[in-house]
């Protein structure tokens, strides 16, 4: 009988249990499984995806095929038109993010100095952001030309109002009495502002910041599907005006895999700053 | 010439808008270097008070003196307050949470740490100047709050329930090393507590409270005979118990005995 082998006292059966060393991090042994079906799930897709267009039972007419996809991208880094492409979405993506999802957040903060403007401009800010990009952005496209400054309107306009309402509720829940504190010391309140409410209301702002990755990109698609002569969204309109679904989906590979890399940027971002957490 | 205390307050009184009168003309002092406490039953307006001595709350009338300069409704720095809750941040390292009030004054980041890092030691702190405020515990974290207070060499210090959330050894070394700390710097501690024990065993003077309004009922000075700082010692003295009494009674003539002790 090894060390592993316990004798079940009402049966006298013996039974095996798991090494002693293997189970010291049930979590990330949890994790590993994890990741592992995620990606075996993927490759399932692929894989049925894949035989069904090559045995003709799925049309690769309407779906494409993986193959044609990755033919696509191949062939668009080859001519270099795909690192033109995201080019031209991720400068987009990257100035309407600076502009509207921190910028946002900086207005959202520098709220908190008046209640009275904050109170004043709530129901502004409510009815601004209701409204949905795709309406506007023909008419940014109208004023701002069919350039770089429209989508970066468009995507600011797509990133400001989350978070600055993000940010100004990060900074109304920072605790009062950290407040009162900082007044005993004889805080300015301009102290109060850079020593207590932007670093109390940070896990808001990246909440907010976390959110707009993805507003921002598809503010970025829908500018460029609206007229555009490059980016990852002119890849797809051109692609659907043509019915060249392979070009579509390649673009929407692209898409995902921007909207990822963005979002990893955040993710570092917010375990630089939040250090002190673990 | 007459010297000034280091706290008056005269005829103090607040009310929060239209609402019933919370405090009612309370007139009180504390000498230079003196432990005076305040305890009472909950809605004494203990915690209004200790606002209103801060500077933090303006009082509907009366004036607050802090060595005999007019300081109403406005924070003095000669005043240090700790409270129950710790309010350290937690995106600071203590060492960055100690000088945080140095920081507001201006002082160079080299010279607040220099006179942080001599106080680390007897704070039984050495060697976290660079955690967070959420590897330690409720204790090292109540210290880390003095500390912060203390750092700015305050003359008065004000203590709202300080210890309140700490368990019974913790709070009584924690007593200790209080008292051994402010006599030794001289510094004159306004403590607000509902604790008579407590307040029996820090003080040199009580003052009781009653509730609905708050008005002072009665105001009395504590000897125990001994001059040790060790907080069991003082509690064993043949005074405490008579002041424990005479305490309790004069909370119950205030027409409340709603007193966790």
């Amino acid at each position: 009988m090894t060390a592993f082998q316990i004798e079940d006292a009402q049966t006298g059966a013996v039974r095996t249990r798991p090494a002693r060393s293997r189970n010291r991090h049930p979590a990330s042994r949890r994790r590993t499984l994890l990741v592992f079906l995620q990606v075996a799930i993927v490759v399932a897709f692929l894989a049925v995806w894949q035989w069904g267009a090559t045995g003709g039972w799925i049309s690769t007419f309407l779906f494409s095929s993986p193959e044609q996809i990755i033919s696509v991208l191949a062939q668009n880094i080859t001519t270099g038109e795909l690192w033109t492409d995201m080019g031209v979405t991720a400068q987009e993506v990257l100035i309407g993010f600076a502009v509207g999802a921190v910028g946002g957040s900086a207005l959202g903060l520098l709220l908190w100095y008046s209640r009275f403007v904050a109170d004043l401009s709530a129901p502004f800010i409510t009815a601004i952001g209701s409204i949905p990009v795709l309406a506007v952005a023909p008419m940014m496209i109208i004023w701002f030309g069919t350039g770089l400054v429209s989508k970066v309107v468009i995507v600011g306009f797509s990133c400001v109002i989350v978070s600055l309402t993000n940010a100004y509720r990060g900074a109304q829940r920072v605790d009062p009495d950290l407040l009162d504190l900082m007044r005993s010391f004889g805080s300015s309140k301009t102290q109060a502002f850079t020593k207590a409410i932007v670093p109390g209301a940070m896990s808001w702002v990246v909440a907010g910041l976390k959110l707009n990755v993805g507003f921002a990109i598809i503010g970025a698609v829908v500018g460029e599907f609206i007229s555009s002569s490059a980016g990852v969204g002119h890849m797809i309109v051109t692609g659907s005006s043509s019915f060249a679904m392979n070009q579509v989906l390649a673009g929407v590979v692209v898409v995902m895999a921007m909207v990822l890399a963005f979002g990893l940027l955040i993710d570092l971002l917010e375990r630089a700053l939040f250090r002190w957490e673990r | 010439m007459t010297m000034s205390h280091a706290i008056e307050v005269h005829g103090v009184s607040k009310r929060y808008g239209d609402g019933p009168l919370v405090l009612d003309g309370i007139d009180f002092y504390a000498r230079s270097g003196e432990f005076v406490s305040f305890v009472g039953p909950s809605g004494c307006g203990k915690s209004t008070l200790f606002n209103i001595v801060t500077g933090l709350l303006a009082p509907s009338s009366g004036r607050v003196l802090v060595n005999g300069v007019e300081t109403t409704g406005s924070p003095s720095r000669s005043i240090g307050y700790v409270l129950q809750k710790d309010l350290l941040m937690p995106w600071r390292t203590i060492m960055r949470n100690v000088i945080l009030g140095l920081e507001v004054h201006r002082v160079g980041r080299a010279e607040a740490r220099r006179r942080a890092s001599a106080l680390f030691d007897a704070y039984h702190l050495t060697g976290h100047e660079d955690a967070y405020p959420g590897q330690l515990s409720g204790g090292m974290r109540q210290r880390a709050a003095l500390m912060r207070t203390m750092v700015t060499d305050p003359d008065i210090i004000l203590m709202d329930e300080a210890y309140k959330a700490l368990d019974y050894p913790l709070k009584i070394q924690l007593e200790s090393e209080l008292m051994d700390t402010v006599k030794a710097a001289g510094k004159t501690v306004v403590f607000v507590t509902h604790d008579i024990e407590e307040a029996v065993t820090l003080s040199d003077r009580v003052y009781v409270l009653k509730a609905h309004p708050g008005q002072l009922v009665q105001e009395i000075e504590i000897d125990l005979g001994t001059d040790s700082h060790a907080i069991n010692e003082r509690r064993l003295a043949s005074a405490f118990n008579d002041y424990y009494e005479t305490i309790w009674r004069s909370i119950g003539a205030g027409g409340r005995t709603e007193v966790a002790a």
